[in-house]
């Protein structure tokens, strides 16, 4: 499953936007995408969704704290002070929201993708990590506070 | 079915046959993973007739004591060999969990395992979540199971 046949990449983007645009309000932009291995991201909170089934794979977004409490202010309509369980919630629903449209994308092609359930990693000092034989493409977006990632590993299943 | 008895069930089918470490039930209930200090992690998400995630928080010392034993080799830090140790674990501790919940485990799917390492960091629920979070220790250390099930 290459990412040449599949371009997703550009889903990627398509699939961010789209839940950024509609439910976030937000305007995005999205930077240069690194396939494969190496590239630490710095961020506070990441959220991480794994998909089975047809790929079996993880759908991550990291984001600073800055970044994550403007996202979470735009998403709610409110200001937020600090990493709370506002900010919790609504990074991994994003997180949630942009693996659906990964699942319809890939169901297009007669893939069914299951989706399992968002956990949200705080902190001041850690790194996720992992490939597992997987293919990994990460994306960065840029937006009014910041730059967060899209982060996928994925592998196509038997 | 006490979800928490095949936890344990499970993870010490897994330690002792794959792992070669005696590990036991703590007598101390914990409810929470907390904030993790010096901790690796290794996760697994259940995706189909279940959905959730399944945890096995390692502090550093007990991540290598159970790599060197994978390996058959020293190991003094956290590398890569470390990280697929734990991703490896959970993968172990996913499939015997979804065998317990379906009882062929055929109606539930495994994601890609991950792993988070760092000096500080907190595993957080989601809502509509149900937790099971177990203490086992070991000569070299405790670490934590945890299984989130949306309700």
């Amino acid at each position: 499953m290459e990412n040449d046949d599949f371009k997703l990449d550009q889903e990627i983007v398509a699939a961010t936007k789209d839940v950024f645009s509609t439910m976030v309000m937000m305007e995005l932009e999205d930077g240069p995408p690194l396939i494969g291995k190496g590239g630490e991201i710095q961020s506070n909170i990441s959220s991480m969704l794994g998909l089975g089934g047809g790929v079996r794979g993880v759908l991550a977004i990291h984001c600073p704290a800055d970044v994550a409490k403007g996202i979470t202010g735009a998403f709610l309509g409110m200001d937020i002070e600090e990493l709370n369980d506002d900010v919790k919630d609504a990074i991994g629903e994003l997180t949630n929201m942009v693996a659906g449209n990964l699942k319809v994308f890939f169901a297009n092609f007669d893939i069914d993708v299951k989706l399992a359930i968002p956990t949200t990693v705080i902190g001041e000092s850690y790194h996720t990590s992992g490939l597992f034989g997987a293919t990994r493409i990460v994306v960065p977006f840029c937006c009014a506070n910041g730059t967060f990632w899209i982060e996928l590993k994925y592998m196509r299943s038997n | 079915m006490d979800i928490k008895e095949k936890i344990v069930e499970a993870a010490i089918e897994i330690f002792s046959s794959m792992v070669m470490m005696d590990v036991s039930v703590s007598e101390e209930e914990v409810n929470d993973s907390g904030k993790l200090k010096d901790t690796i992690t290794g996760l697994i998400g259940l995706a189909g007739t279940h959905k959730g995630v399944l945890a096995i928080h390692i502090p550093h010392p007990v991540a290598m004591a159970i790599t060197s034993n994978f390996l058959g080799i020293d190991v003094t830090e956290i590398n890569e060999d470390v990280e697929d140790a734990v991703g490896e674990l959970a993968n172990m501790m996913g499939g015997n969990v979804k065998t317990v919940l379906t009882g062929n485990g055929r109606d539930i799917d495994l994601s890609l395992p991950s792993t988070i390492s760092g000096a500080s960091y907190q595993f957080q629920t989601s809502k509509d979540v149900e937790k099971v979070v177990v203490r086992f220790d070991t000569a070299h250390g405790p670490f934590l199971v945890e299984l989130q099930l949306e309700k």
